[in-house]
């Protein structure tokens, strides 16, 4: 017997073992579970459940907790990430200290994984649970870190989602820094004109919201203005803005959150890809221009345009010809090239339009585009994913695009055009100075990553950065402005009370056993540690428990709250069956 | 709007416990807002938690609900209302608020004490389409929504009475025991009309059923048999030797006389007794029993049959005494009763006013009845007979007449046959047992012989004028139309009369004899004494003698104990038989049961002439109840409950008003009725079934454990999806596209390719939408994994006698021809229609709704969420088609909205100054 399992002898543990509705139950066997868990030292009562985080079952536990006086508790369930919180909940709902809590993962650490071996995988969860029993046997109360926050935000990047956000945040009496690199407010939207699914003029739109900004003192806004520094954690960052370009002036602001709405960039084909560099060979945004700027018909190099060919998908689903390519679709395109049409169609009843697509997703409401579209004569050809048109310059000065059209039954089909108009993809702004500064996650498209697209769908894996805007994957403007909302109440959220909580799951310090050697220092990635009289400091709020520290401390002098060595043994110990007799 | 009634305060209304809804109000109470968060179902959720796995991550659908779904019951600042409709908003006052008025549907169970312990839903007999399955197996009456329900409580789909219960007027629970007996729970069905009067069996056989008239199924094949089946378990009873098995209050040591042993009598000393009352009924005949047993002939109602219903009540200890007809009520209340109920009934004929009515063979038609029945017959054989009236008592009489021998027997009646009042079954059953009719004659004179005796009746034949106070044309004689029907035996049957002389110096009479009570309580001027039956209201039936023998219990206990004289009548509403025929067509034809008496055109004895059901008959006909108000008042839940008190199955809806800063209304969207596309066989092919329906298949607590086509449970190998079914398509007016459909169909094409690796999926489209955060890299890994997708419209299914069906299309991509393909299963990717609730709770007509009738955002570019009242927010789907992410997102904006206009107010709102009022 260890002097761990001792000290769980005088737990009082309760154990819950999940079977997900079936999640779970279909590969492990939780009887089995619970039969092999009940008599663990300090286990006082072992249950089922088949939602553990089913309403009923909370205050079923809640129950446990007050009239069985357990002081420890763990359920076996699934991930921590989706469930840690609520099962925190009701520790605290029952009076118990939520930090006495432990999930145990046999979702995704068991039963999803070993689909095929449900001896194995009931072993494993078995395994897994022990572990999990033995180290709450030596969990301690613990309080959260309070966190006093700053009532005021940066949205960094004055697209028309930053700047929808910016006016969002100061309606709800935060302050406001709004920082944008390029000299004006605006972004992409600013020169578009005419834009779906409503019609209205981007311009405008960014006029608007540029007086409702003026009319706002709370928000400060600086353009020309990039981020180069930021310290501190949630609810209290530092920010180091240079403002006006290099050499030019710095200041520090300090914000509880940070909203991030960079935006997107075009992609921009390469000389030859569809015929791109040839003249009359255009992307979407520049055509639209051509579009805006023109009244009645369209003329190209002085020509009358007669014939439009779309060639939809440029630079987005491209895996089937360009196995390292951009994977996703760009989801606003087709709308924006069915309203380009309309908006040609309309100017210019005779002009012939071609659209070679793959898919036409105008989803929801966009198909109301669509359907304008044809309405107004133009025709739409769906050509194979792995066979893209080609775009070649005739003897004459115009343009032939050849496409094999699927829905003739797949004929080859030579369409003359004067004008090419390739619907160019959106893709990640090149912004590795502000990822690096912020530690912003970046997903396999090259766009930031929320957390959880349901869960925290603006959240970042950084406490108080949130993203927005089409910086998260392609998306239209009024879909950037939701987004820029929901930053904004997430920002509320935190900030409106004027604290916050942080999890006391941090790494600690004895001041005695450690030398200051420093190594610590470099293994963290949050900068929450630095030397001070020769001893190593730790920011509680800085720090995320992601305890890389604790095993590089050559003196043991780090130890992580709520992971603590003697726990991990512990846990180590019932994993492997040796804390059992 | 009412002043004197303070609403409850919040700062925001929430319309709608889905994804957006919960989203909108958890974040508003994070930011420190009191929400009132209110959801129609009986638990949050909406249709997220239905799902299985969520696209494109795969998580499963409850694992993302269920933290939001159980903090929108614990967050401080969120009250959380299920079952609740918001019937209307409106404003407030001039300070921009909003009040709404709000209804808390009878849940029928104390949300705070249900413990969600289920044994009421195991125990309830009724079961209907499940809807949180998408109707592929069903629920009980009784039932908690799904095994994750946030709140975990049980609600009673009780849509108010069953048209049968409602009808009856002794308040029998008809529907109850009728799904009792479907179950096969007889005693308990029994038990159920006992808690109702103590006559089973007689009312099996005797009553006129007019429950039977307003069931629901007779408007389709023909009425359950409900008096028969009554009959069944009356009889059951009475074979099985087993005790009543009823609950009686131990004695409170007061007494009641009941003057009378009639059903009315009878059924209140039977409830009285039941509260723990010392009841004796004092009978002026040798026999108790009143028209039961003294009147109605035994081929209707066996006199045993009426003995055994007697002795239920002899069995509660009340003490019947007979030969005692009763002169002096005071002097019962002297002897120490605390209170006296009169139940004389109707016992005297009502005169003919004839000449010669005073000859030797001339009577009474209840005299002529009870002679028989005490054996002391009137002599009939070989004499013609003339029976005078068209009521029960005159069919009774002349059916009686022609067991006894009559050589022929005649009914005369002043007015033509459709006038009758008796019952048409009895009419119709006399003609046919050789009856024969005089219409439109009436009795001038009795004309003697050289004895005396009667040798004929003398009639004046009537003609009908215009409609007197019943309704019915007044019969008017025609001059110098007379006419003799030669008979020796005249029966006297036009009506019958109370005889109350004796009662008359204590209880107000009127002028025909009838005592004049209080119609509600029954109480007469003299507080210890109350009249009810037909001695209050003339000759009736045994279905209302019992009635009022219930009422006058019901009041004499809440009069002795003091207590507020209400409370009787707890009846909800009848349900619309409409709406009950419109939720039936899934319904196969079910034939009625055939009718089982046996008539004889010279009847010969007393032999009973119905037939009882056989206990096959007897569940298939019970079998048939289309459960209109759903739950059937059986009572199983509440004898099954475990917590006192908890399910009160008389709980009423209750409206309340609340006051809001701002509303959001994230009522959703609903699914296409795919039976709107006929060309696709959904609800005729059963093997063709819509995405829903295969999510549920799919889902944690999927109702089989397993995927399989609901034709008949075999595991498909081949399985088609047909896309924007019900989307894109001007043929149902709906141009739009869906949005998730594509999405939620490539999610099930690889939860079907893991769960049925050999399975073949393929997917008929038009466009795949796969447009989002990695969508189309999900599209692309169900194409790796092997699903088919298949480019072009299906034109129409049709189903093969196996149960496959096959898709015709265009093979737009292949050969360019017309194909017909074979499937074992197709799965309909239903899409998206408005739910128009949201434009009917604004009265005033001021929230803009869009072409589609979705809620529209006039500000959608700059301030997606705000609607056209200001102050009024929409999250989710409500403004249209999104996915969950979306409508996360979407609702997460709302409340940024939300919150902004409220700081708006608030910094607006004037310093409150005291207003006189």
């Amino acid at each position: 017997m260890t002097g761990s399992s001792a000290a769980a002898n005088a737990r009082r543990i309760g154990v819950y073992v999940c079977h997900c509705g079936g999640n779970i139950s279909d590969y492990v066997d939780v009887d089995r579970v619970i039969a092999a868990v009940e008599h663990e030292p300090g286990v006082v009562v072992a249950r089922q459940a088949m939602f553990a985080c089913s309403d009923a079952t909370q205050g079923d536990i809640e129950r446990d907790i007050r009239e069985l006086e357990l002081d420890g508790l763990v359920v076996a369930s699934c991930s921590p990430k989706l469930h840690v919180t609520t099962f925190r909940g009701v520790a605290r709902r029952a009076g118990l200290n939520p930090y006495e809590y432990s999930q145990v993962n046999i979702r995704e650490q068991a039963s999803w994984i070993h689909t095929a071996d449900a001896e194995g995988t009931t072993e494993k969860a078995i395994a897994l649970v022990r572990g999990g029993i033995a180290k709450t046997g030596l969990t301690e109360p613990l309080e959260p870190i309070v966190v006093e926050t700053t009532q005021k935000a940066l949205v960094v990047g004055g697209g028309i989602a930053g700047m929808r956000a910016a006016i969002g945040l100061a309606d709800l009496g935060l302050g406001v820094f709004l920082v944008e690199r390029a000299a004006a407010l605006g972004g992409h939207v600013r020169g578009i004109g005419a834009m779906y699914p409503n019609g209205r003029d981007g311009g405008r739109l960014i006029d608007e919201l540029a007086a409702s900004i003026k009319a706002r003192p709370s928000i400060s806004v600086f353009t020309g203005a990039e981020v180069i520094e930021k310290s501190g954690s949630f609810g209290k960052f530092s920010v180091g803005l240079r403002v006006g370009g290099p050499g030019s002036e710095t200041l520090t602001v300090e914000v509880g959150s940070i909203v991030v709405t960079t935006g997107f960039e075009t992609y921009e084909p390469e000389v030859g890809e569809y015929g791109y560099g040839i003249d009359g060979v255009v992307t979407l945004p520049e055509f639209k221009a051509m579009l805006d700027a023109s009244a009645g018909p369209l003329r190209h190099a002085g020509r009358p345009v007669h014939d439009v060919a779309y060639v939809y998908c440029v630079g987005s689903r491209e895996t089937p010809t360009k196995p390292d390519g951009n994977a996703y679709c760009s989801r606003y395109c087709c709308a924006a090239t069915a309203f380009a049409s309309i908006q040609l169609g309309e100017a210019d009843p005779g002009v012939r339009q071609y659209h070679l697509h793959r898919d036409v997703r105008t989803f929801g409401k966009y198909e109301l585009l669509y359907e304008r579209s044809r309405d107004l004569g133009s025709i739409y050809l769906k050509f194979p994913d792995a066979e893209p048109p080609e775009v070649a310059l005739e003897p004459d000065g115009r343009l032939l695009v050849t496409v094999r059209d699927l829905l003739t039954g797949g004929e080859r089909v030579a369409i003359p055009a004067d004008l090419v108009v390739l619907v160019t993809a959106m893709v990640p702004r090149s912004n590795t100075e502000l990822t690096g500064l912020l530690k912003l996650p970046i997903g396999r498209d090259g766009f930031y990553n929320e957390i959880h697209p349901k869960l925290r769908p603006v959240e970042t894996t950084v406490d108080g950065v949130y993203i927005a805007g089409a910086c998260q994957g392609p998306r239209n403007s009024s879909e950037s402005v939701a987004s820029a909302l929901a930053a904004v109440t997430q920002s509320a959220v935190i900030l409106k009370k004027g604290y916050a909580e942080l999890d006391p799951l941090v790494a600690t310090v004895d001041a005695v056993a450690c030398d200051g050697c420093g190594k610590c220092l470099d293994a963290c990635p949050y900068g929450a540690i630095e030397l001070s009289a020769g001893v190593a400091t730790i920011s509680e709020t800085a720090c995320k428990g992601c305890g890389g520290c604790v095993p590089l401390c050559p003196t043991d002098a780090i130890d992580l709250r709520g992971y603590t060595n003697d726990q991990i043994t512990a846990l180590i110990d019932g994993l492997v069956g040796e804390a059992v007799a | 709007m009412d002043q004197t009634v303070a609403a409850e305060q919040y700062d925001v209304l929430v319309v709608g416990a889905g994804i957006g809804g919960m989203e909108s109000a958890l974040k508003l109470g994070d930011m420190g807002y009191k929400v009132l968060l209110v959801e129609k179902e009986p638990s949050v959720g909406g249709k997220m938690i239905l799902l299985s796995k969520v696209f494109p991550t795969l998580d499963c659908a409850s694992c993302i609900s269920t933290p939001k779904m159980a903090a929108s019951i614990h967050h401080p600042n969120v009250t959380t209302l299920t079952y609740t409709e918001v019937e209307e908003i409106g404003k407030a006052g001039a300070d921009g608020r909003f009040r709404a008025r709000i209804r808390r549907k009878a849940r029928f169970v104390d949300e705070a004490s249900c413990t969600g312990c289920q044994l009421c839903e195991s125990a309830c007999t009724v079961a209907v389409p499940d809807q949180f399955n998408a109707d592929l197996v069903a629920r009980r009456a009784a039932y908690i929504a799904f095994p994750q329900a946030v709140p975990k409580k049980a609600v009673i789909d009780r849509q108010g009475s069953s048209p049968c219960t409602f009808e009856c007027p002794a308040g029998i629970e008809a529907h109850g025991y009728v799904s009792l007996i479907r179950s096969g729970e007889y005693e308990k069905a029994h038990r159920l009309v006992l808690d109702a009067t103590p006559l089973v069996g007689t009312l099996g056989r005797a009553c006129y059923a007019p429950c039977e008239a307003q069931c629901t199924r007779g408007s389709l094949e023909g009425t359950l048999p409900i008096r028969r089946l009554k009959r069944f378990i009356a009889d059951q009873h009475a074979a099985s030797g087993e005790e009543l098995g009823i609950e009686v209050a131990p004695p409170n040591g007061r007494r009641v006389a009941i003057v009378g042993s009639g059903p009315t009598g009878l059924t209140a000393a039977w409830q009285l007794a039941r509260l723990g009352y010392a009841v004796q009924i004092l009978e002026a005949a040798p026999e108790p029993g009143g028209f039961l047993r003294l009147a109605i002939p035994s081929y209707r109602l066996p006199t045993e049959v009426v003995e055994r219903d007697i002795d239920n009540v002899r069995a509660l200890g009340v003490e019947i005494v007979t030969n005692s007809p009763v002169r002096d009520l005071a002097a019962l209340h002297e002897d120490g009763f605390d209170a006296v109920l009169v139940a004389t009934g109707t016992p005297r004929s009502a005169p003919l006013g004839v000449p010669g009515e005073d000859r030797l063979g001339v009577v009474g038609g209840p005299e002529f009845l009870r002679g028989v029945k005490l054996n002391e017959p009137v002599e009939v054989a070989g004499r013609d007979v003339v029976v005078v009236g068209g009521g029960n008592v005159a069919m009774d009489a002349a059916r009686v007449a022609r067991r006894l021998g009559a050589a022929s027997v005649t009914v005369a009646y002043r007015r033509g046959r459709s006038e009758m009042p008796a019952h048409h079954v009895e009419a119709e059953d006399a003609e046919r047992e050789g009856v024969r009719f005089a219409f439109q004659v009436a009795p001038a004179e009795v004309l003697g012989d050289a004895a005396g005796a009667v040798a004929g009746l003398r009639c004046v034949r009537m003609q009908l004028g215009q409609p007197d106070a019943s309704g019915r044309r007044r019969p008017e004689p025609i001059p110098g139309s007379e006419t003799t029907l030669a008979c020796q035996l005249v029966i006297g049957a036009i009506g019958m009369a109370p005889d109350t002389a004796a009662f008359a110096t204590l209880a107000t009479a009127n002028p025909n004899g009838t005592l004049r009570p209080d119609p509600d309580t029954l109480q007469t001027g003299v507080p210890w004494l109350f009249a009810a039956g037909d001695v209050v209201h003339g000759a009736t039936d045994i279905t209302r003698a019992v009635g009022q023998g219930r009422r006058a219990a019901h009041m004499i206990d809440r009069f002795l104990d003091d207590r507020p004289m209400d409370g009787f009548d707890l009846r909800l509403p009848a349900v619309d038989k409409a709406a009950v025929l419109a939720r039936q067509a899934g319904y196969a034809w079910r034939g009625p049961a055939a009718d089982a008496t046996t008539l004889s055109p010279a009847p010969l004895d007393f032999t009973e002439v119905e037939a009882p059901l056989t206990e096959v008959d007897a569940r298939v006909a019970a079998g048939r109840c289309l459960d209109c108000a759903v739950c059937s008042g059986c009572n199983e839940c509440v004898a099954a409950c475990p917590v006192e008190g908890c399910i009160d199955l008389h709980a009423r809806d209750e409206e309340q008003d609340i006051d809001a800063g701002a509303v959001v209304l994230a009522t959703g969207f609903q699914l296409f009725a795919a039976d709107l596309k006929p060309e696709y066989g959904y609800g005729r092919f059963k093997n063709v079934i819509t995405g829903m329906q295969m999510d549920r298949l799919l889902a944690p607590t999927r109702p089989f454990n397993t995927i399989l086509r609901p034709g008949d449970g075999k595991v498909p190998e081949r399985i088609a999806y047909v896309m924007c079914t019900g989307s894109r398509d001007e043929t149902v007016g709906n141009p739009l596209c869906s949005r998730f459909c594509c999405m939620y169909s490539i999610k099930q094409n690889q939860l079907l390719m893991g769960a049925l690796p050999l399975a073949d999926i393929t997917v008929h489209y038009m466009d795949m939408r796969a447009a989002g955060k990695r969508y189309d890299e999900f599209y692309e890994q169900a194409k790796a994994m092997g699903a088919t997708y298949v480019k072009g419209r299906v034109a129409k299914i049709t189903e093969q006698p196996d149960g496959n069906l096959v898709l015709r299309y265009e093979d737009i991509e292949g050969s360019g021809t017309i194909v017909d393909a074979e499937y074992d299963l197709v799965v309909l990717a239903v899409g998206v229609q408005p739910n128009l609730e949201p434009g009917a709770l604004f009265p005033e007509g001021d929230l803009t709704l869009d072409d589609y009738r979705y809620v529209a955002e006039p500000d959608e570019d700059l301030n997606p969420g705000a609607t056209s009242i200001a102050g009024v927010f929409v999250a989710g789907a409500a403004s249209g088609a999104k996915d969950i992410a979306d409508s996360i997102v979407h609702a997460e904006s709302t409340a940024a909205l939300v919150a902004a206009h409220l700081e708006r107010a608030r910094l607006r709102e004037p310093e409150p100054e005291a207003v006189p009022a």
